[in-house]
């Protein structure tokens, strides 16, 4: 809401600098957001007379004005057609800095002296335009008649206009009076209220008013006003609307603005010739009802939403706009002023409905005080007597079935220090509330020592003990609050074990030299069949997930069709990153650790299950002294498993080969812990990579692993064993086996025939070739044997190479190479 | 007879200073100590001296044999010393060549970030809890003060979910955790929630439509809004610096009452007025306030009996404010060559 500041100072008198205005109202609650000043470039323009119009020598359309502006006194040619002897006006000297009135764009231009048609001119009298006031160039921007020559325009109507943020809460503060109080109530400074009719004497004509529809408008009046005439309002109240931000019309709408913006009640006035019958309904639209509004948009209407008709058809919807065909015209003579209160969540639907949102629906919206109907009602007959003393006022109603009446709210005294931590002294208490016109008291209600507060009707935001002391802490200033911490006893310590897990995770993937990426966590549909090498349909499995039998979590209002569901694989985020990291980088190796998310049902909420997803992408370490750079493999993303999985705490981890959509069918695995399916991992079928943008011929391994899956094997902690004081025994086994033998049924055999004493079996080599007969292979391994409590003994040794002999050739069909 | 023995000595010594590698010593000792060296030989013309002689022959030769062996010791040391030097002079390398560096990896800013605000609070007896983003609409809204229809549900322009009579949305801050939590527990409640949030919203330099928040709530029966401001001021000077000062002012929030903007001055002006801070000197950091009574007596606990507050964080604009991020966008586009300068140790 913008707040013009001599506006305001004409209802609380103060002498405060605007910016120190703005920021003890944002201190208490109402935001300001920015300060503008007009007139801020008005140097070298004042206020003059027309003393006299003559006409140019040489130019029938230009005319020759003598302009007297105290010190400065001097003749000026100008075109405009609107001048006249006696118009005060504003005149800029040469040097002035004004905006180009003939020009469409925004341009500065400092005005030079010039000659026209061969008479030399040494200033200009300005435009709306020319002064940044609007875009009015027709003629002379003309001053009221009281406006004081010879004074700089700036000091006279330049004006700083605040730009408030006013919250939901805050609807009295959404209007002039309303940030009046505020702000009389900050600094201890009296609010001079506007002038308003005494409405009770003039004459009642009840009986034209029906309200059909009571649940929706729970207040409205109506006044006849005749014989009023129609014309532009006078220019303070043009300047006045200009500043908050709206545009001057005529005299009678102005009226209505300009009440709307004082009191912030809206209002509406109907020429009184088209209303069938002078008659007002205020009932719900008939089903294919329509109106055409003032915007000229023509409308259709559906029951829920509430209009104002006359006798036959609505000519207004309610709260919202007026229609076209009654608004006031030049020659309205005679108004139907309208001021009621409506529903704030039906005219809230109406004009999402109607998608139109107006000054006035924007107010009605928040819940509006009913009693200010009546003022308001006031305050704008005021001002059109003041504009049309020959007019006549008659009040045909004032159908209030419910009078709202101010409320009582007791708030116990030690509310206060309970709250806020610091208490004021009864005086402080006393003196704010009643600053905000809460007419407070001090007394036991019910035993308990307690501040008492009537409620004005136009402060629905104070409603229970809890608004009472905010009220004084913001009036006293947040700044009094000391700052302490919180006293008593602390919650027992759990810390979730789930986050742990994760956090590790990332801790361990980062030391292994990948990057973490958080990515958007919606994908379309288009994203799951690229899953699948050339599918028509989603492929079976997203990732690790095998795909719901139930729809995915979808969005109602996606944002963009490329984000309507909620994924179900951490895998489409993850290539199309790796596609736009390729296009800069070599080598990629980034991991997320991020839910998707399963749907459980209709009307369920989803399982949402931390999943990692990691892997790798073109050249594996960049080339440098040590290295030379070579493209990323399936061991690549195994070998980060292998590592990290253990860490984690899983045991008995198992990897076997498996097909999958996504994944390259010779270089796809599952990894088990404890026979349960934890996660996938392999390299990414290359068409499926192309599909994500990653080019072709870039090896891209990555895998998916269901933290929740993995952490519902139950991860052990460190089981130490004591390190031997004896020399650990290496021994080499070079073991043929079949070619189809997988590498861990072998280490498995090892291992067995090894027992407890081996502490670490690794495979050092494969050879292939004619040392060994075709369709095998040999797996050299270096087993390390070492027991706690003795050296082991050469006896021992070959007793335990005997053991992993027999159990190679019954498990793997192995044999040892010489 | 001692002559002999006293030019062998004199002639093994100059031999041995004269040997100046391991070679060289390894043929003088074959030379004068080994099996069939001269002194060793000496012992066995032992048998052909008269008896009366022998011993004090013997003695010589080993005097000889000890001396000379002494000398050989120090001798190879000296040899060893020198050998050893020589090597690593010839061993010397660039030591400003590049070292074989392993990867180490960068966390997620946001994560980062998460991680730094949630040990401080855990510093400050809170526990880190997490909640649906999928989440009912009773505890994204209805729950907290934000009935159906309430215009301030215009604030949060949010995600729908598809469902059939249920209200399902994406969260669009993580309060419903406040409601979540206070219903599986009793006070004492110390509590912060990070998570992802989600609202339809245009996408922009400041907005995005998905964002992480971290929520803090703490309920008890001496809460006060004291201890919120004193929490808030030790978080804030924990980030953004020790010499940091504070702003509380009013604001509104329906789940909150009285509510506060939380503001601190702003670090690239002091407080001055700049483009940062548009001209305020202030920053506003995030939105907090006491606990609703209304809230309490929707989980079921006592407001007069207990007190609490509650805040909320924007986790980008935190890391986006600290290191100067000029575009939100940047946290979600995963451009390795943006989230790899995060790669500080603790900050």
């Amino acid at each position: 809401m913008k707040v013009p500041v001599r506006w305001l100072k004409e209802l609380v008198p103060n002498d405060l600098p605007p910016a120190e205005i703005a920021q003890r109202l944002t201190m208490a609650g109402l935001e300001a957001e920015g300060i503008s000043e007009i007139g801020a470039t008005w140097d070298r323009v004042y206020v003059g007379v027309v003393e006299r119009v003559e006409p140019h020598p040489n130019a029938d359309r230009l005319v020759l004005a003598t302009v007297n502006a105290g010190e400065h006194h001097l003749t000026v040619v100008t075109g405009a057609p609107n001048i006249r002897e006696g118009q005060k006006v504003p005149l800029a000297l040469t040097g002035a800095r004004l905006i180009d009135g003939y020009s469409d764009e925004f341009r500065m231009i400092t005005l030079k002296p010039s000659t026209i048609r061969g008479v030399r001119s040494e200033g200009m009298v300005c435009s709306e335009k020319e002064l940044g006031l609007s875009d009015e160039h027709e003629g002379i921007l003309v001053l009221d008649p009281d406006a004081p020559v010879g004074v700089p325009l700036r000091d006279y109507l330049g004006e700083s206009v605040i730009e408030f943020e006013i919250t939901p809460n805050l609807v009295h503060a959404f209007s002039m009076v309303g940030i009046a109080r505020e702000l009389g109530a900050l600094i201890d400074a009296p609010v001079l209220l506007p002038e308003l009719a005494d409405l009770e004497a003039v004459p009642r004509d009840p009986g034209l008013v029906t309200v059909e529809a009571p649940d929706l408008c729970p207040r409205y009046v109506g006044v006849v006003i005749e014989n009023v005439r129609v014309e532009p309002s006078p220019e303070w109240l043009q300047r006045r609307l200009a500043s908050a931000g709206v545009r001057p019309i005529s005299n009678i709408v102005d009226i209505t603005n300009y009440v709307m913006l004082e009191w912030g009640q809206p209002l509406h006035a109907f020429d009184r010739r088209f209303l069938h019958e002078g008659r007002i309904v205020v009932r719900r639209a008939r089903p294919g009802e329509r109106i055409e509004t003032l915007d000229h948009v023509d409308r259709e209407l559906t029951p829920d939403m509430l209009v104002i008709a006359d006798a036959d058809r609505a000519v207004a919807i309610a709260g919202v706009m007026g229609g076209l065909d009654s608004e006031i015209r030049d020659d309205t003579t005679t108004i139907l002023l309208e001021a009621a209160n409506f529903n704030m969540l039906n005219i809230r639907h109406t004009a999402r409905a109607q998608r139109l949102r107006t000054e006035a629906s924007s107010r009605f919206e928040r819940g509006l005080d009913p009693n200010l109907v009546w003022t308001a009602t006031q305050r704008a007959v005021a001002l059109i007597l003041q504009l049309n003393p020959e007019a006549r006022v008659t009040v045909l109603a004032d159908a209030y079935a419910e009078p709202r009446y101010p409320k009582t709210v007791v708030m116990p005294r030690a509310e206060i220090p309970r709250l806020l931590g610091i208490d004021y002294p009864d005086e402080v208490v006393l003196d704010v509330l009643s600053r905000l016109e809460l007419q407070p008291e001090i007394r036991d209600v019910d035993g308990v020592r307690s501040v008492v507060v009537q409620v004005p009707t136009y402060r629905s935001d104070i409603n229970i003990p809890a608004d009472v002391v905010e009220e004084v802490a913001r009036i006293v200033g947040y700044e009094s609050l000391p700052e302490t911490l919180p006293w008593g006893q602390t919650p027992h310590v759990t810390r979730d074990p789930m986050r742990r897990l994760i956090a590790d995770t990332q801790d361990l993937l980062v030391a292994a030299g990948m990057t973490e990426i958080i990515t958007y966590p919606m994908v379309s549909d288009d994203d799951l069949r690229a899953l699948a090498p050339g599918a028509e349909a989603a492929p079976d499995r997203y990732g690790f997930f095998a795909r719901p039998e139930l729809d995915l979590v979808t969005a109602r209002n996606p944002l963009r069709s490329e984000w309507t569901m909620m994924r179900p694989t951490l895998l489409p985020a993850w290539l199309k990153n790796v596609a736009e990291n390729l296009k800069h980088s070599p080598g990629v190796a980034v991991f997320e650790t991020g839910r998707v998310y399963l749907p459980r049902g209709v009307d369920e909420l989803p399982d949402e299950r931390p999943t990692l997803c990691l892997g790798f992408a073109g050249e594996r370490h960049a080339a440098d002294l040590y290295h030379r750079a070579r493209p990323v493999d399936y061991f690549d993303v195994k070998g980060v498993v292998d590592a990290l999985l253990p860490r984690l705490g899983a045991v008995d981890i198992v990897v076997r080969p498996i097909t999958h959509p996504s994944l390259h069918p010779g270089r796809a695995a599952e990894i088990t812990v404890k026979r349960q399916p934890v996660g996938i991992m392999g390299e990414v079928h290359p068409v499926v990579a192309e599909q994500f943008g990653i080019p072709a011929g870039q090896r891209v391994a990555v895998a998916e692993i269901d933290l929740k899956a993995l952490f519902n094997t139950g991860l052990s902690d460190v089981e130490l064993r004591p390190v031997s004081r004896y020399q650990p025994v290496e021994q080499d086994f070079a073991v043929v086996v079949d070619e189809a033998v997988p590498a861990d049924a072998v280490e498995a055999a090892l291992r067995a025939g090894a027992g407890p004493l081996a502490t670490s079996v690794r495979l050092f080599d494969i050879y292939r070739g004619p040392a060994i007969d075709a369709g095998k292979k040999s797996l050299a391994y270096r087993v390390t044997l070492s027991a706690p409590d003795r050296e082991l003994s050469e006896n021992e040794i070959q007793r335990i190479r005997g053991r992993i002999e027999r159990q190679l050739a019954r498990q793997v069909s192995g044999t040892l190479r010489g | 007879m001692n002559d002999e023995l006293e030019q062998i000595r004199q002639r093994a010594e100059q031999d041995l200073t004269a040997a100046s590698d391991s070679q060289a010593l390894a043929a003088w000792y074959a030379q004068y100590l080994g099996r069939k060296g001269e002194v060793t030989s000496l012992t066995r013309r032992l048998g052909a001296l008269p008896p009366e002689e022998r011993p004090a022959f013997g003695q010589a030769v080993n005097a000889l044999k000890t001396a000379l062996q002494e000398s050989f010791d120090r001798r190879q040391e000296e040899v060893r010393r020198a050998e050893l030097t020589q090597r690593l002079e010839a061993e010397a390398v660039d030591v400003t060549l590049p070292g074989r560096a392993p990867d180490i990896g960068t966390l997620h800013p946001v994560t980062q970030m998460i991680r730094e605000v949630t040990d401080i609070f855990a510093h400050l007896g809170f526990q880190t809890v997490e909640g649906p983003e999928v989440e009912d609409a009773y505890y994204a809204f209805d729950a907290l003060n934000i009935p159906k229809e309430h215009p301030a549900r215009d604030v949060w322009d949010t995600i729908f979910i598809q469902s059939a009579s249920r209200e399902i949305v994406l969260r669009p801050h993580t309060s419903p955790m406040q409601i979540r939590t206070m219903e599986q527990s009793t006070p004492p409640v110390r509590v912060v929630v990070p998570g992802r949030c989600y609202r339809y919203e245009a996408l922009d330099a400041t907005h995005e439509w998905h964002f992480h928040q971290i929520e803090g709530l703490a309920v008890d029966e001496r809460i006060t809004m004291s201890d919120l401001k004193g929490v808030l001021a030790e978080f804030a000077r924990q980030i953004f610096g020790r010499e940091r000062k504070v702003r509380f002012r009013c604001d509104y929030f329906p789940f909150v009452e009285p509510g506060v903007d939380f503001a601190i001055d702003c670090m690239v002006c002091k407080g001055v007025g700049c483009r940062v801070c548009k001209g305020t000197g202030w920053i506003e950091i995030l939105g907090a306030g006491m606990v609703h009574p209304n809230l309490l007596i929707n989980v079921g606990y006592d407001p007069d009996r207990y007190t609490g507050f509650a805040f909320g964080m924007g986790v980008e604009r935190l890391v986006m404010l600290k290191y100067g991020v000029q575009d939100i966008r940047a946290f979600y586009q995963g451009d390795v060559r943006f989230l790899a300068q995060f790669n500080r140790a603790a900050a």
